[in-house]
């Protein structure tokens, strides 16, 4: 108990500390210079659920939670089945899935700006394999920017879920495939039945740590579109928000009351999570469940 | 450590605590930092912390340089001086300030944002303390941008006038003769430049700002001084040329005249960006402050300044209530943190001097702000634009400086998302009066 008192102290200090200044300082008009005193109660918050501004952003990181699930859950779980398999250059493919995840976000971001940009690689190639047609400006055009932006959160994110995965299946104990050949089920049939079924912690955590990614999703939007046009292109998010109308705006009462509500809306949907997916998962670990004494 | 030390200070002697603490938190070579208050004899030490924005080059040298001529005059005073970052500057100065560890001089641009921290009572009154040689060769005109209630915040060191610059070589090349004065003239050289297969007008869209000075300038010659200075005073922005300025710019934004791609151009970053497409010659035009000229040397090639770069007025827009000859732009300055000893107040003199002012406009390559170091301008491009500031009925401020962030941040927005097409001239002046509700 005592050698966890510094650990408790640190947590304290940086991570609650900081959330109840937050939401002291969210009750007021507040421009960040001296101690703030114009106090507007609620009114903020009255502000921000009605700014439209606000709204589209929640609606792209509702929008880029569901896709994320639905683009990267399939094809981790295709791609790990693949590599968990003895096939020539596995642990090169490994590495290579895996690399996108590794590189820093703004080197990420910066590199597929450059490339999709109006007159960037991608168009150019396009011109030149006799493709003009298929040009876009897909930063820009509200049409297809978010449609951008998950095919590089994909890319950026699927090697995480295929390490995920692919630890689950190694976990997953060789008796029970030997006993399945052995009854003669088909490899369709053993995936389905066996690797799938007790895949089941795995893909839920993973899902609970991309519902949690998306909703904070920052750095890469705000390095590919700036400051200002991720609002305009359709890929703002709730943080982007609170960055531009909290720093860039200087109000900075505003901005801490955006990061309540982002800190309240993450926590209800964690929690809501938690208590409807993980539980079973969870049991007797992170819960006092009657199971823990029988087991 | 930090606290102990100020715990101290503040016992003994609570007064000179705002004269000394930021100054000697660390660095402090001068035992006894705590007999720097200004009532004792000139010899006292004094140690004082100067913030700045120039990282790198000439400009980090000409400061290094200044301070060491002002310390041999003064040689009871020491001068930590900090380079910060640009973008680091106004969150590392807010943080600084709250937190009493703050900078005794610091790089201020005025208007909104000088407002507020004047609000907080973060700042030093200097309106007494200008030395009156300085005053009279800096112009009263100038100081507008640091003054707030009356009382003068900030010592300016350099004038910032928005105008277009040009490449006089693709003009040439697409057969232009005349610099254009109106936007039917500056439509019929876009054309020429398009027919040609010049990209006609770069712009920074993804950083916004560029984009936004479109519509400032549009409001410069669309809106009447009086409803400029009430907007400034009221954030009264019901006037109807408010919204003839945004549909102005959609009018002229129609006509393509931008490069493809703009809204994920950035400004100043690398050779596609605004000025980089200026610097390479890729585009013929761009609407930019006085810095231009500076930036786009960096972005040449060989790292030399561009020698076709041209200059010309915003053109006369048609209907337009405001002045043909006004000009917007901005003033780099510095000021002085509240309670900050008298040699603070000296320096900032010391550095609007005829000779100082003289090696600030060189190292920067813009333009100064005290007028008797004008001769030193040989740009030609920057020429032009004193000339035509020289003969500017008024000089307004950039908007989203004068202002404050506030609404220059909701502007931004609006503008940019005109020319996206998803929000029109309306939403622009309605974007301001919602930022209100915000700040």
């Amino acid at each position: 108990m005592i050698l966890a008192g510094p650990a408790i102290l640190m947590f304290l200090a940086f991570v609650i500390l900081p959330v109840f200044m937050a939401a002291y300082y969210g009750f007021f008009k507040w421009k960040g210079f001296g101690v703030p005193t114009n106090f507007v109660g609620f009114q903020n918050y009255i502000t921000i659920f009605t700014d439209q501004n606000f709204l589209d952003a929640l609606t792209h990181n509702g929008m880029i939670v569901v896709m994320s699930l639905i683009m990267q859950g399939p094809a981790a779980i295709a791609f790990a089945l693949l590599l968990n398999q003895n096939i020539k250059g596995r642990s090169l493919i490994r590495v290579l899935i895996f690399v996108p995840y590794v590189i820093s976000e703004v080197i990420v971001g910066t590199g597929w700006s450059l490339m999709l940009q109006y007159q960037g690689a991608l168009n150019d190639l396009l011109t030149n394999l006799g493709m003009g047609w298929a040009t876009a400006d897909w930063i820009a055009n509200p049409n297809t920017a978010i449609w951008t932006l998950m095919v590089i959160i994909s890319w950026k994110y699927l090697g995480f879920a295929v390490i995920l995965m692919l630890a689950g299946m190694q976990g997953i104990p060789d008796e029970l495939y030997e006993a399945a050949a052995i009854d003669g089920a088909s490899y369709w049939r053993i995936q389905r039945w066996i690797t799938l079924p007790l895949l089941g912690p795995t893909v839920r955590v993973w899902a609970f740590l991309s519902i949690i990614g998306s909703l904070q999703l920052f750095d890469l939007v705000y390095i590919i579109w700036g400051q200002y046009v991720s609002s305009t292109a359709g890929t703002s998010t709730m943080a982007t928000y609170m960055v531009r109308e909290g720093r860039l705006a200087g109000n900075y009462g505003y901005g801490n009351a955006v990061a309540v509500a982002i800190f309240v809306i993450s926590l209800v949907i964690a929690l809501t999570y938690q208590r409807f997916v993980l539980r079973r998962d969870t049991e007797g670990a992170l819960t006092d469940g009657p199971e823990r004494k029988a087991r | 450590m930090k606290a102990p030390a100020l715990v101290a200070l503040g016992a003994s002697v609570a007064l000179a605590l705002a004269g000394c603490s930021g100054g000697t938190s660390g660095t402090a070579t001068t035992p006894g930092g705590s007999s720097s208050a200004p009532s004792q004899s000139a010899a006292a030490p004094v140690t004082m912390t100067f913030w700045h924005n120039s990282t790198t080059g000439d400009g980090k040298k000409y400061w290094e340089d200044t301070v060491a001529a002002f310390t041999k005059e003064h040689p009871n005073v020491t001068i930590n001086i900090q380079a910060i970052q640009n973008e680091d500057m106004d969150g590392k100065l807010q943080t600084a300030l709250n937190s009493g560890q703050d900078p005794t001089i610091f790089m201020a641009r005025g208007g909104g944002k000088l407002a507020d921290v004047v609000a907080a009572g973060q700042v030093m009154d200097i309106t007494d303390k200008i030395a009156p040689d300085v005053k009279t060769a800096l112009g009263d005109g100038i100081f507008s941008a640091f003054t707030v209630g009356g009382k003068i915040y900030g010592m300016p060191t350099s004038v910032l006038p928005g105008g277009i610059y040009y490449s006089k070589d693709l003009f040439k090349e697409a057969g232009i003769t005349a610099l254009p004065t109106t936007f039917e003239e500056l439509n019929a050289a876009v054309a020429k430049l398009k027919a040609k297969g010049i990209s006609p007008i770069a712009l920074g869209g993804k950083d916004a700002w560029p984009a936004a000075h479109w519509y400032y300038f549009m409001a410069l010659r669309d809106c009447s001084k009086d409803v400029m200075d009430k907007a400034a005073a009221e954030k009264d922005f019901s006037d109807p040329c408010w919204l003839k300025a945004g549909e102005d710019l959609k009018a002229f934004a129609d006509t393509d005249p931008f490069n493809k791609g703009y809204l994920t151009t950035s400004a100043q970053q690398g050779a596609g960006s605004s000025a980089g497409q200026i610097a390479n010659h890729k585009a013929a035009m761009e609407l930019m402050g006085a810095w231009e000229p500076g930036v786009v040397k960096d972005l040449t090639p060989d790292k030399k300044s561009l020698a076709d770069l041209g200059w010309f007025p915003f053109p006369a827009v048609s209907g337009g209530a405001g002045d043909p000859t006004a000009m917007m732009g901005g003033s780099d300055g510095f000021a002085c943190r509240q309670g900050a000893p008298a040699e603070c107040v000296d320096f900032l003199n010391f550095m609007a001097n005829k000779a100082n002012q003289e090696g600030y406009a060189k190292a920067f390559q813009t333009l100064p702000a005290n007028k008797d170091a004008k001769g030193v301008v040989t740009d030609p491009a920057l020429q032009d634009v004193l000339a035509s500031y020289d003969k500017a009925a008024y000089v307004s401020l950039w908007l989203d400086t004068m202002y404050g962030q506030n609404v220059g941040n909701a502007l931004n927005g609006g503008v940019v998302n005109m020319l996206a097409g998803k929000g029109t001239a309306a939403e622009i002046v309605a974007a301001v009066k919602t930022a209100a509700a915000k700040g």
